[in-house]
């Protein structure tokens, strides 16, 4: 400040002035003005100017640390590396589950059979394999083959088989096959155990006449009954394990499961399922139905039975005055109305079916309905057409992710019957069972199985033992496997996006909840990894459950949400400005 | 074991000042079961979820748009102290839980609920909306919590899903009178919700709806001009625009109810007829199935009440209760003790007051002989929001206009102190007046608090509502009894009209304008802030950069230059030229490469970060 103050000059005589004082003719040369100030510069500006710009520039320096420190925000360090890793390690190896098959050749002849035939049928059922799909869950495939005569048994030298010699012989496979089921089941060890999953095909040599016929059991088995030469037995056994024990039954180009069909199951792991009755218009009748005891004692083992996918709760109400949305016309020839399959997107009335979600379907869980709708008196009885023109057996349909709604035509209802008015009647317990039993069957196709099967492509007589659960072991095991891969590839996906969503953005906050969230998820998911290469489907599923809603959890945390808009740009408007 | 039950009823009573009062009352219950919360028939499957999942003994949520008159309407009966409620959304609840868990549950509870009815229910949710009375309200354990939202709007969105739970909705039996246009029209709406829960019991669940209306009659342009002296005739179609075509058939017993007040029997008794549906003063337009009169303690008749059963009417032969009036009359509805009101006193932007009056309406004369030492008992129960900071201790009295002492007054006083952005102010109060008073007011200091900017509402102009403060007199009850011979006649609205009634009434919500900010003043605070550091910046770089003594040489050295005339004369006389002049000349291409490679520079370095941040 000193050389500036140094610098200041008492105001200079103007030109005018200078001018006046040439006229004046006092000789004030032009060297003399510039001898009254200091000369003009001509070296650069001195150090103590330098030291107080620097001054100030440092000072900015020093504060810059700490002006930064001070806008920092916790950020809990995501365990990206990790995550990238398990999303290689599930992209180059998708989980597979290893599984067995053993085939067993029941043979009535006597004698012992030679060790080396079961050996060479091994072989020969293993060099089937290449007509898994690639699509597939299975892993690798163990097979045993273990032969059965008069003379005892003989194992093919693969595994120690659980087959129990001699429990059963060809003789049995005449009886009811309920009851060879069970036989069967409890020659095979008897129980549903863990570990590695065996399927157990038996060839039972029979010779009545009555030809071929394939049955797939309740359990993990199934078993051909008659005259088969080794070739064609070879052949059943790779259709009947790779078309339904490995994948259900599902044709190429079919949707179902593992066909890009998601699981109705909400992400974190619950589902319920609530049953309304609707009565379309209590002035005609009014049902009730005593879905208490009779819906929880057959949905029960359902339950029960898919605890490892999902966690079910079962809700019941009974709604009135409920009428469809679409239009249904009379058809004289079917003695009833008539609703085309083109207007079924049309029937769910979401205006005056107050359904209603659940209150104790919290956070992200899934709610599926389903709907016995009573036609009133009007419409009564109503018919749902196929397209090619056949009246549909179940009278039911669903909507996928949804639920299902099934038509039920109350007894004794027919075009122009009598309103009978304001009854309360009440809906038999036969009837709501067949109703029941629909759903089960429009569960299973929610959930991506075949309602039931057509022995379509089997060039045998096939048929299919029907579980009270619902749901057969084996398809139980597609249903677990399924599930842990989906699940386990949404959780990857998920916490890709939030670790890419948490790079990307770093003025956001990350909670610690987040961090913990997400090392928990990959921890879950790795179990869930590990217990598949061990071939424990279920536990595996549990697993993958829990480590898809840990991610999600840490994906909808709700401090994401609202910090998640702060940018870079915003962070520098705030504190730079 | 005991089925689900569904029960509707509704209540209609000619009001003094021509007007009719319509009261809807539908009660499920569903009994205990273990299957409470999954399997339901009648009962609504959410209510019982709800009830579950909260560990609810006691709910009780009401919504209301405009005021119940009391003056006018009655503030002595079943109906006003049990469903004439405050302005807006009133939320109470008892849970059944330990005391730590209540406040985390009522938070749920709000947010549920708000979505279960379209409201915003969830402002509850903040610690500063709700406060837990211990007796001022109602008596508990410390189980009750207890939230006001003064202005919430109340329309039909807050009506369809609360018809919802009904089995019929409003598409069959009495609800279907439930005429938008002619239900918000009326001067008073409240529609209410109320649940009791009990292992014995199972769950009660009450849904009432009370609406005021103007009979819509086509005589309406006579009544003016017989000076409004004439009540107007009406009946259920002027009133809803529909008459009722049969119930709802899932109900068990579907009725309708014509109260007529005690005003009417006893001019109707003057008149010297008998109380039947038609004498001298009215005439039903149906004839009741059944009549019912009320015996209060002193085995007089009060009031009476006709009924109809809507079992015996279907859409071929609908019922349409109507009264006509024979003669001009002029009753009045029986009051409380006293008419409370509240106010604000005081102006400015800073502090004011809060003034309670409870004005003798006259009934203490007739119950109680006025002796000296009698006196009458008023509890007050009112939260205050804690942006109205009030100091309780200037609470002053005055009776008849004289200032009493507190203690001479103040029974019994309970006061949570309001805490800054935590906890409202809560006060409970037990009064006790003489009996010969005729006006008692008390007064209350307040300061008004500043919020932050963010948490002004939307129309912060408006000023601010502070919830109806809670009057009652626990020495007076409003249970009405209609005696019944016939056992198996049971009617939930009129056991309702029997239970415990303390008279009840809420005073005004107050409206206390506060200082609002200017709001855009962030940004001018930005604006501001940048001006003076960039003055800052800018005088200090100028200070360093400049050297203001050789500018002005060169300011004029340039001034040399120009004066043409002077340099001449200067030549002519012989005297040597300015040196600098030519020296002036060739450092100008030397600032002009300088500037050019600045400009490089700059470049490089945009097209740098340009690639630094892109990449």
């Amino acid at each position: 400040m000193a050389e500036i103050a140094g610098d200041e000059t008492p105001p200079l005589p103007s030109s005018s002035g200078a001018e006046e004082s040439s006229l004046l003719s006092s000789p004030p040369s032009p060297t003399a003005i510039s001898g009254d100030e200091p000369p003009p510069r001509t070296r650069k500006p001195g150090t103590k100017r330098l030291v107080l710009t620097a001054s100030v520039l440092l000072s900015f320096l020093v504060g810059l640390p700490l002006l930064l420190k001070s806008t920092e925000i916790h950020r809990s360090p995501l365990p990206s590396d990790a995550i990238a890793d398990l999303s290689r390690r599930l992209q180059s190896h998708p989980p597979s589950f290893p599984c067995g098959l053993h085939a067993v050749f029941l043979r009535s002849g006597p004698g012992s059979p030679v060790a080396s035939l079961a050996d060479q049928l091994e072989r020969a059922i293993s060099t089937q394999h290449h007509l898994l799909p690639a699509s597939s869950t299975a892993g690798n495939i163990s097979v045993s083959v273990t032969i059965q005569s008069g003379g005892g048994c003989t194992s093919s030298t693969a595994a120690a088989s659980p087959w129990r010699c001699g429990l059963l012989t060809a003789a049995d496979s005449v009886r009811d096959d309920e009851v060879f089921d069970e036989l069967l089941h409890s020659a095979l060890g008897g129980r549903d155990g863990d570990g590695m999953k065996v399927y157990t095909i038996v060839i039972a040599e029979d010779d009545d006449g009555k030809g071929t016929r394939v049955v797939i059991g309740k359990h993990r088995h199934a078993w051909v009954v008659g005259k088969v030469d080794e070739a064609e037995a070879l052949s059943l056994i790779g259709n009947v394990f790779i078309k339904y024990f490995m994948n259900g039954g599902i044709e190429e180009g079919e949707t179902g499961i593992g066909k890009g069909e998601f699981m109705p199951v909400g992400s974190d792991g619950n589902v319920v399922l609530s049953f309304s009755l609707l009565n379309a218009d209590p002035n005609d009748w009014v049902y009730d139905w005593e879905f208490k005891n009779i819906g929880e004692r057959i949905l029960t083992p359902v339950v029960e039975a898919l605890r490892p996918v999902a966690d079910i709760n079962i809700e019941s109400q009974v709604l009135y005055h409920t009428p469809k949305s679409s239009y249904s016309y009379s058809d004289d020839k079917l003695g009833g109305n008539v609703l085309s399959m083109g207007d079924i997107p049309f029937f769910v009335n979401s205006n005056e079916w107050h359904l209603d979600t659940s209150i104790s379907a919290t956070g992200r869980s899934k709610v599926l309905q389903f709907v016995v709708y009573i036609p009133s008196a009007r419409e009564c009885p109503l018919y749902l057409q196929l397209p090619d023109g056949e009246l549909s057996k179940t009278n039911a349909f669903i909507s996928p992710m949804w639920g299902g709604v099934v038509i039920w035509n109350p007894p004794g209802c027919s075009v122009g019957s009598k309103k009978a008015h304001g009854t309360r009647r009440q809906m038999s317990s036969q009837e709501l069972m067949e109703t029941l039993e629909i759903f089960i069957g429009q569960l299973r196709q929610l959930f991506g199985l075949k309602p039931n099967y057509h022995a379509q492509g089997m060039d045998v007589a096939t048929k299919f033992l029907v579980s009270e659960k619902g749901f057969a072991q084996w398809e139980l095991d597609l249903l677990y496997r399924h599930h842990a891969c989906s699940n386990l590839l949404s959780c990857v996906a998920t916490l890709e996006s939030l670790s890419s969503l948490v790079q990307s953005l770093p003025r956001m906050i990350v909670m610690d909840e987040i961090g913990r969230q997400v090392e928990l998820s990959l921890e879950a998911a790795s179990l869930a990894q590990r217990n598949a290469t061990l071939g424990i489907g279920d536990s595996s599923a549990v697993s993958a459950t829990r480590a898809r809603a840990l991610a999600e959890d840490a994906f909808f945390h709700p401090s994401i949400m609202s910090i998640s808009y702060a940018s870079v740009e915003h962070y520098f408007a705030i504190y730079m400005v | 074991a005991a089925a689900e039950e569904f029960t509707e009823e509704l209540l209609l009573r000619p009001l003094p000042d021509r007007k009719a009062l319509a009261h809807f009352h539908f009660r499920s219950s569903a009994p205990p079961a273990s299957a409470a919360g999954r399997h339901h028939h009648l009962f609504p499957k959410a209510i019982s979820q709800l009830v579950q999942k909260f560990h609810i003994s006691e709910l009780e949520l009401s919504f209301t748009q405009g005021r119940w008159n009391y003056e006018q309407w009655g503030g002595y009966d079943p109906m006003s102290t049990n469903n004439a409620k405050p302005p807006g959304v009133e939320l109470w609840a008892i849970f059944d839980l330990p005391l730590a868990e209540i406040d985390a549950t009522w938070k749920n509870l709000t947010h549920t609920l708000s979505g279960l009815f379209c409201a915003s229910i969830n402002f509850l949710e903040s610690s500063t909306a709700f406060s837990a009375p211990r007796w001022g309200f109602k008596l508990n354990e410390g189980n009750l919590r207890y939230g006001a939202l003064p202005r919430e709007a109340v329309c039909t969105e807050n009506l369809t899903p609360w018809l919802k739970l009904l089995p019929c909705r409003d598409k069959a039996g009495i609800a279907s009178l439930l005429y938008r246009p002619s239900v918000y029209k009326g001067y008073y709406h409240s529609q209410k919700l109320k649940l009791k829960s009990s292992q014995s019991l199972g769950i009660i669940l009450d849904q009432t709806l009370t609406v005021v209306l103007q009979p819509n009659t086509v005589s309406g342009k006579q009544l003016h001009s017989t000076g409004g002296q004439l009540q107007p005739s009406w009946s259920m179609e002027h009133l809803f625009s529909k008459k009722l075509s049969g119930k709802c058939l899932v109900s068990k017993s579907s009725r309708v109810f014509v109260e007529i007040e005690k005003g009417i029997v006893d001019n109707v008794d003057k008149a010297g007829s008998d109380v039947s549906s038609n004498n001298d003063l009215f005439v039903l337009s149906t004839a009741p199935d059944r009549s019912l009169k009320e015996l209060d303690n002193l085995e007089v008749q009060s009031s009476s009440l006709y009924e109809y059963d809507v079992n015996n009417y279907n859409s071929d032969k609908p019922l349409n209760v109507g009264i006509t009036w024979k003669l001009p009359l002029i009753w009045s509805c029986t009051r409380a003790p006293y008419h409370a009101s509240r106010f604000l006193m005081g102006s400015g932007n800073e502090r004011g007051s809060i003034a309670m009056s409870f004005l003798s309406t006259g009934l203490d004369k007739q119950l109680v002989d006025s002796s000296n030492d009698c006196s009458i008992k008023a509890v007050v129960f009112q939260v205050v929001p804690w942006y109205v900071k009030v100091y309780y201790h200037s609470l002053e009295v005055f009776i008849d206009g004289n200032s009493k002492a507190i203690s001479e007054v103040v029974d019994k006083i309970h006061v949570t102190p309001s805490e800054d952005k935590l906890l409202p102010g809560t006060m409970e109060m037990l009064l006790k007046f003489p009996c010969s008073m005729q006006l008692a007011t008390l007064t209350l200091d307040f300061d008004k608090g500043f919020l932050h900017i963010d948490e002004y509402p939307p129309d912060a102009n408006q000023g601010f509502d502070i919830p109806s403060a809670l009057v009652s007199f626990p020495e007076f009850n409003s249970s009405r009894s209609y005696p019944e011979a016939d056992p198996l006649f049971v009617s939930p609205l009129l056991e309702n009209f029997k239970e415990d009634g303390v008279v009840k009434s809420y005073t005004e919500v107050l409206l206390v304008p506060l200082t609002t900010p200017d709001f855009s003043m962030p940004y001018n605070v930005i604006t501001f802030t940048c001006t003076v550091l960039a003055l800052y910046f800018g005088s200090l770089l100028n200070a360093l950069r400049r050297r203001i003594g050789e500018e002005e040489r060169g300011l004029k050295k340039a001034a040399d230059k120009r004066g043409l005339i002077p340099l001449l004369i200067a030549k002519l006389r012989g005297q040597k030229v300015d040196p600098s002049e030519s020296e002036s000349t060739s450092p100008a291409s030397l600032p002009r490469s300088k500037l050019l490679l600045k400009v490089v520079f700059v470049a490089v370095v945009a097209i740098v970060f340009h690639y630094l941040s892109n990449s």
